[in-house]
């Protein structure tokens, strides 16, 4: 009985000093001040990534040398697959910085200002903010009727509403209004994950007004949208990253939209604003310390 | 009469159903196996076997590309030994503790709790290991909190179940005799555990061991989320710096890869695919050898 109970004690405490942990973490890390001799912590998507691949190439950590190509992201950056873990590891760490999407930038964390200029839609459509990338839909050339129709819907006001809604910049100077064709068929779109969110609202608008098209939606990345569209298995594909030359030769495309890519931070860290060469010494391991930026 | 044909009946239809049954996870065995090995063997031909396994810079986006995964297997390696160092002891101890000195009332907490550590979807180990582990790493190792250190933390709790449930079932397996005897020669309780029963249920407990290696190589979701999924040079990888897998190099590129990058994440599955064969067939080994004496 004696056992049972001095049993009983020890468990509890246990579970009394972790809870302690988890709970007093975050008021500790609050009280603690942000330390600029600390190391940065240099976060990055995965290698094959569309936002990754835009972020790099305008930054110029992706290096070009006629026929060769080198990322020069710092050893031991970390690499994530997806935007969300991106916030939460910049939320979740105060020496952190990391690259998104702009429409994804929340209160989660900060988005800095490159260059003094604000990450905000009017930047990037006049062009002052320019760490932006093109959402470009592509077709094989040869399209039928319906896809015609579907892409006018897009260039259309209601299409740039849309497309304004989600907090991204449209591309068209059309003003006219789509008026419903009442066409029917299936459209079939495959590409980047980071357009999927807007094309599917713009399937639902546009099939609100032509109830008989469906959609078939396949969401897997840039290279593959382009390769489906090429092949001709898709229809329509989706890139949120420039086309390459013998891409572009074969392909008709559209520029549906634009995309600012936001350079995030820690909330608790005191900077608001980065020069673009600090942003790239950051990200190739020139600069490793917040102090280092003046 | 009728009822014997008809008993028959459903006795053959029956052992159809169980026959179908085992053939089926046969079939799935060896059509995965040949998907691994005709969609990733090419790739290692074409990046070349020494240059595949044992170059350390993997750069599937650079032109021209290197397709080396030396610093994923020495990852994989590290972050699996240390899942063991943390895993292994404590699994081991609270086995012990759950078959020998457990009272019941405390058993019938421990156990479900076992089993429902088992049960948690890997997704939330990683959740778990971001938001606290990582944090606590951070805060009281120093580095980003992102490490092998980290990794080794999550994985050494998830096998945790594994090891548990299989040796304190092989602990209890020990037959009353062994006890009897060691009590009968004067033996106090711990003696007979550790120098008796430990020993006679060994087989049963580096089964569970080997058992939790494969649990921790092949784990992916949660190591992605704590491991910062860096390739680290073999010669920089630190304890408290981000490491990357095999698995978490699979899915963080698999999604977008295409061309050859495409077949080289396949054919770092069949490297993955044959640390796991080797660790079955030690296994089988073990088991028979162990039946031997």
């Amino acid at each position: 009985m004696k056992k049972n109970k001095a049993l009983s004690i020890i468990a509890l405490s246990l579970a009394l000093i972790f809870a302690g942990c988890v709970q007093s973490k975050p008021s500790g890390e609050q009280k603690a001040e942000f330390n600029l001799g600390k190391d940065i912590t240099v976060i990055a998507r995965d290698a094959a990534s569309g936002t990754r691949g835009a972020f790099h190439e305008i930054m110029g950590i992706l290096v070009k040398e006629k026929d060769a190509e080198a990322d020069k992201l710092v050893v031991g950056a970390l690499e994530f697959d997806g935007t969300d873990k991106v916030i939460t590891a910049v939320e979740g760490d105060k020496y952190g910085i990391g690259y998104i999407s702009m429409g994804s930038v929340s209160d989660r964390i900060k988005a800095v200002s490159v260059n003094g200029i604000e990450p905000d839609v009017e930047n990037v459509r006049s062009g002052n903010y320019s760490v932006s990338r093109p959402f470009i839909l592509v077709t094989k050339g040869s399209e039928s009727e319906l896809i015609k129709d579907f892409l006018k819907f897009a260039e259309s006001t209601q299409g740039q509403d849309i497309t304004d809604e989600m907090k991204f910049i449209g591309a068209s100077d059309l003003s006219e209004d789509y008026a419903s064709s009442g066409m029917s068929g299936t459209i079939k779109v495959a590409g980047s994950t980071s357009v999927t969110p807007l094309m599917e609202k713009l399937q639902e608008a546009y099939r609100d007004l032509n109830p008989d098209v469906t959609f078939e939606m396949q969401s897997n990345g840039s290279s593959q949208g382009i390769k489906a569209a090429l092949e001709g298995s898709y229809d329509i594909g989706m890139s949120s990253r420039e086309l390459k030359e013998e891409e572009a030769s074969q392909l008709n495309s559209y520029i549906l939209a634009i995309d600012g890519i936001a350079v995030i931070v820690n909330k608790e860290n005191p900077k608001s604003d980065l020069a673009s060469e600090d942003i790239t010494k950051i990200y190739t391991g020139e600069i490793t310390k917040w102090s280092e930026i003046k | 009469m009728q009822r014997t044909k008809q008993t028959g009946i459903n006795e053959k239809i029956m052992q159809t159903i169980f026959f179908l049954s085992a053939l089926i996870s046969v079939a799935a065995v060896i059509a995965i196996c040949l998907f691994l090995f005709v969609k990733g063997m090419p790739a290692i031909a074409e990046i070349g076997f020494m240059d595949f396994i044992f170059n350390e810079k993997w750069t599937p986006t650079n032109t021209p590309a290197s397709y080396g995964i030396l610093s994923m297997i020495v990852g994989s390696i590290y972050v699996t030994g240390g899942a063991i160092i943390i895993g292994v002891p404590i699994g081991l101890m609270c086995a012990i503790f759950l078959a020998e000195f457990c009272p019941g009332k405390i058993y019938m907490i421990v156990k479900p709790a076992v089993n429902l550590l088992g049960g948690i979807p890997s997704i939330i180990y990683g959740f778990f290991g971001m938001e606290v582990i990582v944090p606590i790493v951070r805060e009281n190792m120093g580095g980003n909190g992102y490490s092998i250190m980290s990794a080794s933390i999550i994985l050494g709790i998830m096998i945790l179940p594994t090891i548990i449930s299989i040796s304190e079932s092989s602990v209890r397996a020990v037959p009353e005799s062994y006890a009897e005897g060691s009590y009968g020669i004067g033996a106090t309780k711990e003696e007979t555990v550790f120098r008796v029963i430990v020993p006679a249920a060994k087989s049963g407990i580096l089964t569970s061991i080997i058992l939790g290696i494969g649990r921790a190589a092949g784990e992916t979701m949660a190591v992605v989320m704590v491991a910062g999924n860096a390739v680290m040079p073999v010669d920089k990888i630190n304890l408290l710096k981000p490491i990357r897998t095999l698995t978490a190099n699979i899915v963080t590129e698999m999604s977008y890869a295409s061309g050859l990058h495409e077949s080289a994440l396949i054919s770092t599955g069949v490297v993955l695919f044959v640390f796991i064969i080797i660790l079955n067939i030690s296994l089988s080994l073990m088991k028979s050898k162990a039946q031997r004496n």
